[in-house]
């Protein structure tokens, strides 16, 4: 029987400014964290993306993923119109750097994500099938704007993370029904009992893309729920990281 | 490392140390879906069993929610699966007939509950209400076991609204459901004042650090393990709590040990 490898898909790096229980700063850190959970390799960004600088984040990141092959990057974008994150090129400067999907945090970083302001853009990604990283944790979407993301950009590779600790299937099955591209990142899918049974039963093991969301969340829950769920082993392999590399492997820098 | 996460990763369950989930529910919800909201005495047992979950104490939100069904919901539920399930009769303070009437009962059914819930954030009136008295009364009398939804802030069933039942009616054993959520400090300091007073862990363990820092201060005697369920996944919170790099001694405490020290004479 295969082995299940786990690649996560939903951690960072980086204190918070007003503190956090367990978070590491740097990627030796998160490397000591990996081993000890069993974890062997890692999509990561840095909470300063977010609460400082998104610019001078994506470059801490990317200096810091650069220390080891387990790590590749996640990139905050901001609107292209203003030029401080997407350049020329912009789509080159990912690849050499291993950023391999982006995030976005509207809301917080104060624009409208919509085809006004990303339409071109959104296209692009849609095209080139990199993944844009979504999360319900931080005040940054709305379920309203999710959908109309999805309508206007249907064939956007988009992973839903943190999607919250009340079940939301009744918000996500819609989307996973309608979009192909639309996935969900399983540290709070994990939470909710039966959840990835029933979702996987509905849906197929494809659609769901394994996370911790350490160090918010610790991995061993996450790791513990989905080695005995109750679904095949295949579909325990997809999700733990076949769904992750596949998706990788379409992407177009 | 904890020896027992090797164990549960291996087989999900551990022989030498079971797991009672202090505080459950039970029957399908109107604000989420839950796969396993529908009580199936087959499905329900196979889903304990997957978890070495020994007993589950649950109140339905049937009955949390519904006055005209009451605590009938409980009494079915537990009567098809007596071996691994028994509940809290529920109360809801906005029909204090109907409370009156349950303690009045309540020996009628004791082999199936073990004591009350309140849901006080939902049916808002304060733990302390005077409408709640006859269960306080009776469950201080007979050392029962009281779950209590608490939430860190609430006027309804914060930390002052737990210090007023906890000093007026040592005799019931306290659980605090979410633990005061997110007011630690509180809820240690409740805890060193009161020995009727329990952590629960439901949601305290949806994040890290909570579980550490009430470890630190209290050690693992007066903390119990909860989920919620169907709510939230066994699993997933068994993972949490041993990824909080408590000690075996420790885990045993509060998967079972401290449950079957609640539990004794009461079922």
């Amino acid at each position: 029987m295969e082995k299940i490898e786990f690649f996560d898909a939903n951690v960072f790096i980086g204190r918070p400014h007003n503190g956090m229980f367990g978070a590491v700063n740097n990627s030796e850190g998160l490397l000591e964290e990996m081993d000890k959970q069993g974890i062997s390799r890692a999509i990561v960004w840095h909470i300063f993306q977010y609460e400082g600088s998104p610019v001078e984040g994506n470059r801490i990141l990317a200096e810091e993923i650069s220390k080891s092959d387990r790590f590749y990057g996640c990139w905050t974008i901001l609107p292209p119109q203003t030029q401080e994150i997407i350049t020329e090129d912009f789509f080159k400067q990912m690849k050499e750097n291993k950023i391999v999907c982006l995030n976005v945090f509207p809301d917080w970083h104060r624009f409208v994500m919509d085809a006004v302001t990303f339409g071109d853009f959104f296209q692009q990604i849609s095209e080139r099938n990199i993944p844009l990283f979504l999360t319900m944790g931080r005040s940054c979407i709305s379920w309203d704007s999710l959908y109309r993301l999805m309508r206007d950009f249907p064939r956007l590779t988009c992973v839903l993370c943190d999607i919250g600790i009340w079940g939301v299937d009744r918000y996500t099955w819609p989307l996973l029904e309608k979009f192909e591209n639309f996935y969900l990142e399983s540290s709070q899918l994990s939470l909710e009992e039966g959840g990835v049974e029933a979702t996987v039963k509905r849906f197929g093991s494809e659609r769901i893309i394994f996370g911790t969301g350490f160090p918010v969340r610790y991995p061993k829950a996450s790791i513990l729920q989905l080695v005995h769920a109750d679904i095949s082993q295949q579909d325990k392999i997809n999700i733990a990281s076949k769904n992750l590399e596949r998706i990788l492997k379409k992407e177009k820098l | 490392m904890n020896s027992l996460w090797e164990k549960f990763l291996e087989n999900g369950r551990v022989k030498e140390c079971p797991v009672y989930d202090m505080h459950a529910h039970m029957g399908s919800f109107n604000r989420i879906y839950l796969p396993f909201g529908d009580f199936n005495p087959e499905i329900t047992k196979s889903r304990l069993e997957r978890a070495g979950i020994k007993m589950l104490i649950f109140c339905s939100h049937w009955t949390l929610f519904s006055p005209d069904i009451g605590n009938r919901a409980n009494i079915e539920v537990v009567r098809q699966l007596p071996d691994k399930l028994r509940a809290y009769c529920g109360l809801n303070p906005n029909y204090p007939e109907i409370i009156e009437k349950d303690v009045e009962d309540f020996e009628k059914y004791r082999d199936v509950f073990v004591g009350f819930k309140l849901l006080s954030d939902y049916h808002q009136k304060p733990v302390s209400h005077e409408n709640y008295s006859p269960a306080w009364k009776y469950a201080d009398k007979k050392g029962l076991i009281v779950l209590l939804h608490t939430w860190g802030g609430s006027q309804f069933d914060g930390p002052e609204q737990v210090r007023i039942v906890a000093e007026k009616y040592p005799g019931a054993k306290i659980l605090m459901g979410h633990s005061c959520h997110g007011a630690w400090d509180e809820t240690i300091q409740l805890m060193k004042d009161f020995p009727n007073v329990y952590a629960e862990l439901c949601a305290v363990v949806d994040d890290r650090g909570g579980l550490e820092q009430i470890m630190d201060a209290c050690g693992s005697k007066q903390i119990v393990f909860g989920t919620d369920w169907p709510w939230f996944n066994h699993h997933y919170y068994i993972g949490a709590v041993i990824d909080s790099g408590i000690s075996d001694q420790d885990a045993h405490n509060i998967f079972h040990r401290n449950a079957e020290k609640l539990l004794e004479g009461l079922i």
